[in-house]
């Protein structure tokens, strides 16, 4: 299987860039971050103490609707969770967050973000890092299907996740909380929890989870998990950035 | 010397990755936290540090201070004494209101702020134009407005120098990262070696350009870079464009010393200043 | 805060005085566009281009719909330029501004209004359905002139696009999917595209292709759309100084001499394309007719 691809601060506008092409759904994804940013009219946000998060989705083809919103949503509530809102310079202003579906197909009229969702969550983090924006932690994504006959497929094809009976995103974040849990069709308890397990090898490697909510954390090593691409595409990305200094230590 | 030390938001910095000179305190910063963690075993709240940006760990052992790189394309944040060129948007009766960054709200440049200022004799600014300062303050609080200023108050002199209105020349936009890169070169006096954080750009275009009258630079660590070579009398548009052009094309392509003196002399050569 | 910040006063003393001594910020002539980098994605009419440092993806999309009551031969087309804060910081997402309504309105005069793409023939059955063909322009990066710049890959990406084929049998309407018949390409009358100029010290500059911080030192600003044949499809003076009027008719030259150099480029890029895609389609095929015998 081809493994997704990313690069990072593609765009000299932009504060912090990323574009991230994922295989199995032939859709690629342009984020761009600008922060921290003034908010002309938003100085009565909820938190004034924090950074406030705008998520804007911008499809490929087609004027943005419901869907997108939905969407905003979700990623909205979920970024927030990991961007540090109050460190200096942040507190106040604004996070600006858009994300161009630039390749692959559209998601159709009504249809749900399910499938696009992972890839959204990949460019944003991807973007965020880029720009520097501060965050306690990273987050790994996956998205797994199940099937007709009980079984579940991680990365489904399109063509997969249509006739699945149920769709799940997960992300899980670097320190191993589940961030999201987004699901649609019909599953029992049990189908969850075999698929929270199988999401959290697929993000993190190792699968453990005491009873008590405890988690075993395995570390570091582990190649072509989510986490780690991650990690490589930040690192090669500084390398080139700091070659200057890392070639003359 | 040990492999470079990246780390991403959440990462522990591990203990024997931090300067072991004990005789100051050590200093974290951009892109580092404290946490202090309860732990179950020792009574005592364990401390742990850890990165909230992603990038490189770099260590002073003179200063005992930690920090990251982060990528070089981010946005400026105002940090206490740094220079920065700030742009005059308009003035009010205490005050000069400034655009450090574009798009973010204006610092506060104290109309008095300038070396030998009075009621009388102070700058009368307008909009547009160019300021070199330090920023004083960036204040408590959400919100809290950044303060800039052209003078030490301690010692009523433009320290360091060359702070104050910048008149003529040109700016040209780089990454906050050459910025930082720049300014480095600039204050670690040249006399150990030409190239200094890996940029041998600014020396190069100085012994190149010398015959014209050398020229004036000022970095801001916003990134913003002025450029003023009006001693090259005729040459001055050319000689100025050619120091842009140097300055951002190094820093777009990441190039290496070597490939910079290689560009320095194109350039010159392209627009007809090579001496 | 829809605006650009403004330029301060050393730059834009600067680049005027430099244009005065014939020198521009990145060493170009006067009448030299900045260097135009055309590519394609997979699919048919996902362009990506980059004029210098602004950069603009383009995406033509189709879909089958109903005409409209009093155009029933006319299929649909339509260009959606939505600016968002990807290309600028001082865009505002979800907000239109001035120079979104006004690059839109340049590109419907000078691609749409100008019937560079025959609506006619996206007919199927009049009157109840036809072609609806969208393209949708994504200013990724914005360093100046996204009129001219949008106006190339618009132009590209409907040259480059395919639509699915279809046929009506038994009044019926039937759309053929890729995979069963070769998709068809748009039926392209004419091949017009903008060229803006700028205007600097009192009109004694005129410049094309400018960067953002040269339109913001610019007087005054003209548009010409002309094709190849030198049919000068559209003209705006919007706003800024007067331009004298044989200025004018100079500068329609240079800008059919611009078009026909840019459609050139175009032409080449997209044979390219198209003839790497025939290759690979071949390869396909006889792999899977390779399979088929094991």
């Amino acid at each position: 299987m081809v493994g997704p691809t990313a690069s990072l601060s593609n765009l000299s506008r932009a504060d912090g860039s990323a574009s991230f092409k994922c295989p199995t759904t032939g859709c690629s994804v342009l984020g761009s971050v600008n922060a921290p940013i003034e908010l002309p009219a938003r100085r009565d946000a909820l938190k004034p103490e924090e950074a406030t998060v705008e998520v804007f989705v911008k499809p490929g083809n087609t004027t943005a609707g419901v869907g997108e919103r939905y969407v905003e949503g979700i990623l909205r509530t979920m970024l927030q969770k990991v961007i540090l809102g109050r460190e200096r310079g942040f507190a106040r202003r604004g996070v600006v967050i858009t994300l161009a579906i630039i390749g692959g197909d559209a998601v159709e009229r009504g249809d749900s973000y399910l499938t696009l969702l992972p890839a959204l969550l990949q460019t944003a983090l991807l973007a965020l890092l880029s720009a520097a924006v501060p965050m306690s932690m990273t987050f790994s994504t996956a998205l797994l299907a199940v099937t007709k006959s009980g079984d579940i497929i991680s990365d489904p094809s399109p063509v997969d996740a249509k006739t699945a009976s149920s769709l799940h995103v997960l992300a899980f974040s670097s320190k191993g909380h589940l961030l999201l849990n987004e699901s649609q069709g019909r599953f029992d308890f049990d189908t969850w929890e075999f698929v929270r397990e199988r999401a959290y090898s697929t993000c993190r490697g190792a699968v453990v989870a005491g009873s008590d909510g405890d988690i075993a954390m395995d570390e570091e090593g582990e190649e072509g998990r989510a986490d780690g691409f991650i990690r490589e595409t930040v690192e090669d990305h500084l390398h080139r950035d700091y070659a200057w200094k890392i070639d003359s230590a | 010397m040990s492999a470079p030390l990246i780390l991403l938001p959440g990462d522990e910095v591990l203990r024997d990755h931090l300067p072991s000179n004990n005789s100051n305190p050590l200093k974290l910063g951009p892109g580092l936290r404290l946490l202090s963690q309860p732990s179950s075993k020792s009574k005592a709240g364990n401390h742990v540090l850890t990165a909230t940006q992603a990038g490189l760990v770099t260590t002073d052992a003179k200063r005992n201070t930690v920090s990251i790189l982060s990528f070089s394309n981010r946005r400026y944040i105002p940090t206490v004494n740094d220079l920065v060129i700030a742009q005059i948007h308009h003035s009010s009766i205490d005050y000069f209101h400034c655009m450090v960054t574009p798009h973010t709200a204006h610092a506060l440049l104290g109309q008095l702020s300038f070396e030998g200022a009075t009621k009388k004799t102070r700058p009368m600014l307008k909009q547009g134009e160019l300021v070199y300062a330090r920023v004083l303050s960036i204040g408590v609080g959400a919100g809290a407005e950044v303060e800039l200023t052209c003078v030490n108050p301690a010692t009523g002199k433009s320290e360091p120098g060359g702070l104050g209105p910048l008149v003529g020349g040109m700016v040209f936009d780089v990454s906050t990262g050459m910025a930082a890169r720049l300014l480095r070169a600039s204050s670690s006096s040249s006399e150990q070696s030409d190239t200094i954080d890996g940029l041998t750009v600014v020396s190069e275009l100085g012994k190149k350009l010398e015959s014209l009258g050398g020229f004036e630079l000022a970095v801001g660590r916003n990134g913003k870079v002025w450029v003023d070579c009006s001693n090259a009398g005729d040459s001055a548009i050319k000689a100025t464009i050619a120091i842009g052009r140097c300055l951002q094309t190094t820093d777009e392509k990441n190039l290496n010393p070597a490939d910079q003196k290689k560009l320095v002399t194109r350039t010159l050569r392209e627009m007809n200043l090579a001496s | 805060m829809s605006k650009e910040a403004s330029l301060s006063v050393a730059e834009r003393e600067f680049i005027l005085e430099a244009l005065r001594q014939d020198s521009r910020l990145d060493g170009r002539r006067a009448d030299q566009f900045r260097p135009l980098n055309i590519s394609f994605g997979e699919e048919y009419g996902h362009v990506k281009l980059e004029l210098g440092k602004t950069r603009i993806i383009v995406r033509i999309s189709s879909e089958v719909t109903k005409p409209r009551d009093d155009r029933p031969f006319d299929g649909l087309f339509n260009i959606n330029l939505e600016l968002s804060a990807m290309g600028s910081p001082a865009w505002e997402n979800g907000r239109t501004n001035e120079l979104e309504a006004y690059v839109t309105h340049v590109l419907d005069s000078v691609i749409r209004r100008s019937n560079a793409l025959d609506t006619e023939s996206l007919c199927i059955l009049k009157g109840v359905s036809c072609w609806s063909i969208r393209a949708d322009v994504h200013i990724i990066d914005y360093d100046g002139n996204i009129t001219d710049a949008a106006c190339i890959a618009i132009m590209t990406g409907l040259q480059h696009f395919r639509r699915p084929d279809a046929v009506v049998r038994d009044g019926q309407v039937v759309v053929y999917g890729v995979e069963e018949r070769v998709p068809v390409a748009l039926n392209i009358t004419h091949k017009p595209l903008s060229i803006t100029f700028n205007t600097f010290n009192e009109g004694h500059n005129v410049i094309l292709d400018s960067t953002r911080k040269e339109e913001q030192a610019s007087e005054g600003e003209l548009v010409i759309g002309i094709n190849n044949g030198g049919d000068v499809c559209f003209m705006s003076k919007f706003s800024g100084a007067p331009i004298d009027a044989m200025e004018v008719v100079t500068q329609s030259k240079v800008a059919l001499d611009k078009v026909k150099e840019i459609n050139a480029q175009i032409e080449k890029v997209m044979q390219t394309d198209l003839a790497k895609r025939a290759k690979k389609g071949m390869a396909e095929e006889s792999r899977a007719t390779n399979d088929r015998e094991i």
